[in-house]
């Protein structure tokens, strides 16, 4: 197996027409990374990608994979492998010959494939099925052919479009840890695109979050979650409450927001928007759901929201409640279920208190559309 | 600055052997078998007759004798039109239309009624059934129903048997041996477009109009004869065409004193080896026929793309 | 009656009209091959025979013509199948701006009438031949040449519309996966496309086949000296018939009722069994029919009438002609002195200057064919002399 091998995506324009799929693109892989292209559908996920397998070439820009120029280089010729959205598999293919497809086109021996492919099929789980055709695999099983398909090609990169969106909320979850062991196992780097953030999260050492052909932010998972860059990052990654305002004052990475129906709210500036924002200016500030608790109402405090209880669900492992908040959007509360009663507040007025340092302020833009 | 753009995509797409391939298979196709054929036969139609000797002498220039040649008949005889070859034309297109139309009539009911009953296994015999004359040989077709026709063939054998008539009638002089030849040699070009759109025709439509107090009539004139538009525009075009351009049906069926237009053309390539006159002649048949067909595409609203489904 | 039932009576009487208009012109003319009398007819039947069968496998015109067909076909049949995938296939990428148009230039030979393709042919390639000089006259002006490319002109077009058909099922990303896993562009064709396209390669190629074999108004401007068996026949049926034609056409047609079985069974079998791949309705093994023959009507209707055939040809092996031959003889006898009768009245009608036209035994079409008679027959004359040789 090829060992880790670094992608660079050098100012990537992608026009089809007069439409832009993909802007300014900037993105920096590091060898043996597993990266995620995190976004809502029609983003431009399976076009950066198709760009890096060389299947369309970037209007503007450069692909560089282990710091070579990919520019004029076709798919076949390039070190990566590509795992389908619709894993096209081939159908009229056993299996065994679907995974050692490029030791055939490559002029392999029959018995040398064949050898390959009962190695492969072990590590697939799926050993003796070689002799098998596409259509009769289950969902799970074609997913692990295509993958196994993809690594006898030894590629330096595999290159992952939603791939487990067709499978069933169990599978994917184990399809989820077993694909993050197959890469620590082959070491090689993975791009792995999804519009699943838990699917992101979960998996990768780093995550670019898209909006509309522009990525908003690189970083882990955690920087993403807890930090998130713009506005469309905190309400695409996870639950977010948003809050609406203008800065009252800024203070080093801390700044006050005046929002309608609240107050005046605490919270951190976002750490690419530290020295950037200054009082006066449209602002968002986003507190986590478990972030909120109930605490003292208090008018003066900077960290603590008052509001009316709308509606309560009951979740398992916590309880969902509802609150009346800016703009017609609910403010939404996680509380754990610890197994005491409790009583509904549905009606209710609340006090919900915040860590300041759980909160992040950013300027105004756009949200994602739930 | 758009044109290389699409080239090198396609070639991109391809890869330089198969798009290499791809590009002289198609060009060879649409050039020189069908457009530089054609233009020679466009040219060679304003050209005199001459002996190879003086092919490309000064006297092979352009002329209008070939047209003037149908429309006024030999040169001398200016001023009065040419009947004969006018009237064979005439009746070429007519006839062709009414068969056209013929085919339509006969073709609905049936084509209505395999595509509603599609997957049963009557349907599909009589599918099975209509495929084998489709396959076999224009010429044997017409030459059964000349057997059919003829004098002593079984028509007329029958009708005398049954005393219908005291003298064997000749059919083929009176020319309904070529009308029937005519109506069964592309019957099937009908049936089978008309049949594959109305398969296509989702039945809970039909029952939904029914519900809803429809006639039979109203149902078939604003449902099913809708749907099936693109279909009998394909299936007319095709009949109509290759009736206008129909040669073995008439040579076999045809009586002796009605010309089919397509037969002048024969003539004058084969008897008369005057190939400039023919090729007019043949000018004026595509001409003619193709503008008939785009000014019925016109009427009727049926786009290029429903033809050949 | 109730309404229903005047409904259904009244499908039944068109279906029967509608085919026994289709079919039983087929069925009479393949009857008049086993009729020994010497013209194709049913009605005075002389005598249950297969003599025709004799003469006709005795012509070498129509030997020759069956050979030339078969060149001609298998030419036609790679010429078309090739460009008429490639065709396909640039359909589907083509600009869409350009589709349209695309579209149009490679359906109208379909609409373009064959005598117009048979002329332009031979216009082009004596043209062609003028500009590039004698030397390549032999080529150029060669009739088998020159069918193939006349004829794969609109056969092309119809195995195009057979490949768009496929095509459009194709899944893109099968290619592109294949060039992804390191396939150059040929290997993914051959690998991928190309395997999918079988079953439609093997449709056009019987249909390009067929259309190639009985296509009558291109190939008559531009077979040359190597008449296929079409022409033959066309000249047969226009310049004297004898029951040979029908013994051919019989042929023909059984053939026809195998190939389109066979095609029915083919298709009906392939269509199982990818509708099985698909993992739509996976047959259960098991039963007494072969696979092959199992949910597939056409498949056992072909078996039954193979076995028919068989038995058949079995029968008419050892069916012994003698005492049949005597009677043909003598009711051919007597044919012949009916007809010589006939045609003695008939110049007795005319010596006296009768002006009505007597009835035209064999409905010959042209009235000038009597003038022609002696060159036609002089083809006859030689079929005749072949069979002499023959026997
Ligand atoms: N060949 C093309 N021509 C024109 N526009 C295209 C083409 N391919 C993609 N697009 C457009 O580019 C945008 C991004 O498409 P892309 O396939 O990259 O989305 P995606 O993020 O992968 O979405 P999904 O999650 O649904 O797969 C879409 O708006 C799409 O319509
Ligand atoms: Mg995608």
């Amino acid at each position: 197996m090829g060992a880790g091998v670094t992608v660079n995506l050098e100012n990537v324009w992608i026009k089809f027409g007069d439409f832009v799929a993909v802007r300014e693109a900037n993105v920096n892989i590091k060898g043996g990374d597993f990266f995620s292209f995190l976004g809502p559908s029609g983003c431009g996920k399976t076009t950066i990608l198709r760009a890096v397998s060389g299947f369309l070439d970037p209007s503007e820009g450069r692909v560089l994979i282990g710091g070579k120029d990919m520019a004029g280089i076709g798919p076949n010729k390039r070190p990566t492998a590509l795992i389908f959205q619709n894993l096209a598999l081939f159908p009229l293919m056993k299996i065994w010959e679907n995974i050692t497809f490029s030791m055939e086109v490559a002029g392999a021996s029959a018995g040398d494939r064949r050898k390959r492919a009962d190695e492969l099929l072990d590590m697939i789980a799926l050993s003796g099925q070689g002799d098998k055709f596409p259509s009769e695999l289950s969902g799970g099983q074609k997913q692990r052919v295509a993958i196994a398909r993809a690594l006898c090609a030894e590629p330096d990169v595999l290159l992952l479009d939603e791939p487990l969106s067709a499978l069933d909320l169990k599978l994917r979850q184990h399809m989820r840890t077993e694909l993050r062991e197959i890469q620590q196992r082959v070491g090689i780097s993975f791009i792995y695109i999804t519009h699943d953030q838990g699917e992101a999260l979960t998996m990768s050492d780093s995550v670019a979050v898209m909006r509309a052909g522009i990525i908003d932010q690189i970083a882990g998972g955690h920087e993403i979650y807890d930090h998130p860059a713009t506005p469309f990052v905190a309400s695409f990654v996870g639950e977010n409450n948003v809050f609406r305002g203008k800065l009252q004052s800024v203070n080093g990475n801390e700044a006050v927001i005046r929002t309608n129906r609240s107050g005046d709210l605490l919270a951190q500036i976002t750490p690419t928007a530290v020295g950037k924002m200054k009082a006066g200016d449209d602002a968002m500030m986003f507190v986590r759901p478990e972030a909120l608790a109930l605490g003292e109402a208090s008018p003066d405090s900077k960290t603590t929201i008052s509001a009316n209880v709308l509606n309560e669900e009951f979740e398992g492992n916590s309880y969902s409640v509802f609150l009346e908040g800016d703009g017609g959007k609910q403010i939404k509360m996680s509380l754990p279920n610890l197994g005491q009663d409790r009583e509904s507040s549905k009606g209710s007025s609340l006090a919900l208190h915040y860590d300041a340092s759980t909160a992040v302020v950013m300027p105004a833009g756009e949200l994602a559309s739930e | 600055m758009k044109k290389p753009m699409i080239f090198s995509e396609f070639f991109k797409n391809n890869g330089p052997v198969m798009g290499s391939i791809l590009m002289v298979l198609v060009g060879f196709w649409i050039i020189v078998l069908i457009v530089l054929p054609q233009l020679s036969m466009l040219d060679f139609s304003f050209r005199f007759n001459l002996p190879p000797a003086e092919l490309g002498g000064p006297k092979d220039n352009y002329t209008l004798k070939n047209y003037k040649q149908l429309v006024y008949g030999a040169a001398g005889s200016e001023g009065t039109y040419n009947t004969v070859d006018l009237m064979v034309f005439v009746r070429t297109i007519v006839t062709a239309i009414f068969v056209t139309i013929a085919n339509i009539i006969m073709c609905y009911p049936l084509a209505y009624y395999l595509g509603q009953s599609k997957g049963t296994s009557f349907a599909r015999l009589l599918v099975v059934m209509l495929i084998i004359p489709y396959w076999i040989n224009e010429i044997l077709r017409a030459f059964a129903l000349r057997i059919i026709f003829g004098e002593t063939g079984l028509i007329n054998e029958v009708l005398t048997f049954l005393h219908l008539t005291a003298e064997p009638i000749d059919f083929i002089r009176q020319n309904y041996a070529l009308y029937a030849g005519l109506g069964y040699a592309y019957i099937l070009l009908m049936l089978f477009p008309m049949y594959n759109v109305i398969e296509s025709l989702d039945r809970n439509q039909i029952e939904a109009a029914r519900d809803m107090g429809a006639s039979w009539i109203r149902i078939h004139r604003r449902i099913v004869i809708p749907h099936a538009k693109p279909g009998i525009a394909s299936g007319a075009t095709m009949v109509f065409m290759l009736s206008a351009g129909a040669l073995a049906v008439p040579q076999v069926l045809g009586g002796p004193s009605s010309l089919w237009f397509t037969q002048l053309v024969y003539q004058w390539f084969n008897d008369s080896l005057n190939w400039q006159q023919g090729s007019a002649y043949a000018i004026v048949l595509l001409f003619s026929s193709i503008a008939i067909v785009l000014t019925l595409m016109r009427i009727f609203k049926v786009n290029m793309g429903d033809i050949g489904k | 009656m109730s309404p229903k039932v005047i409904s259904r009576l009244a499908l039944g009487a068109y279906l029967l009209i509608f085919f026994g208009y289709l079919l039983g012109p087929l069925v009479v003319m393949s009857l008049t091959a086993f009729n020994s009398s010497g013209f194709p007819s049913v009605s005075p039947w002389a005598c249950f025979t297969f003599e025709w069968f004799d003469v006709l496998f005795k012509d070498q015109r129509i030997l020759n013509g069956i050979k030339n067909s078969i060149i001609i076909g298998i030419g036609t049949v790679i010429v078309s199948i090739a460009i008429g995938l490639s065709a396909a296939l640039v359909l589907t990428q083509v600009w869409p701006k350009l589709r349209t148009t695309y579209y149009t230039i490679i359906i109208a030979p379909i609409l373009i009438p064959g005598v117009v393709l048979g002329i332009s042919t031979i216009v082009f390639w004596d043209r062609v031949s003028r500009l590039l000089g004698p030397s390549t006259d032999a080529l150029f002006h060669n009739g088998i040449f020159l069918t193939i490319l006349g004829q794969s002109t609109f056969i092309a077009s119809y195995a195009m519309l057979i490949f768009v058909a496929r095509l459009a099922r194709f899944d893109p990303g099968l290619t592109e996966a294949a060039l992804d896993l390191g396939a150059t562009h040929t290997q993914a064709f051959r690998k991928i496309l190309l395997p999918f396209m079988r079953p439609a390669i093997a449709s056009a190629a019987v249909l390009a086949f067929l259309a190639s074999f009985e296509n009558y108004n291109t190939t008559t401007f531009t077979f040359g000296n190597y008449p296929t068996l079409t022409i033959e026949l066309a000249q047969k049926v226009r310049y004297g018939i004898n029951p040979s034609i029908s013994s051919l056409a019989f042929i023909i047609v059984v053939l026809t009722v195998f190939g389109a079985l066979a095609f029915e069974a083919y298709r009906r079998n392939t269509g199982n069994k990818e509708r099985a791949k698909e993992g739509k309705a996976a047959p259960k093994s098991g039963g007494i029919l072969p696979g092959f023959l199992r949910g597939n009507p056409a498949a056992v209707v072909l078996v039954l009438l193979c076995f028919t055939v068989i038995t058949a040809v079995g029968t008419a092996q050892s069916y012994s002609p003698e005492q049949c031959k005597m009677d043909v003889r003598a009711a051919k006898q007597l044919e012949i002195d009916l007809r010589i009768e006939a045609l003695e009245e008939k110049r007795r009608l005319r010596e006296l200057g009768k002006t009505h036209e007597g009835p035209d035994i064999f409905g010959t079409p042209e009235v000038e064919s009597e003038d022609k008679a002696p060159s036609s027959s002089g083809a006859f004359g030689d079929v005749f002399k072949d069979l002499e040789q023959g026997d």
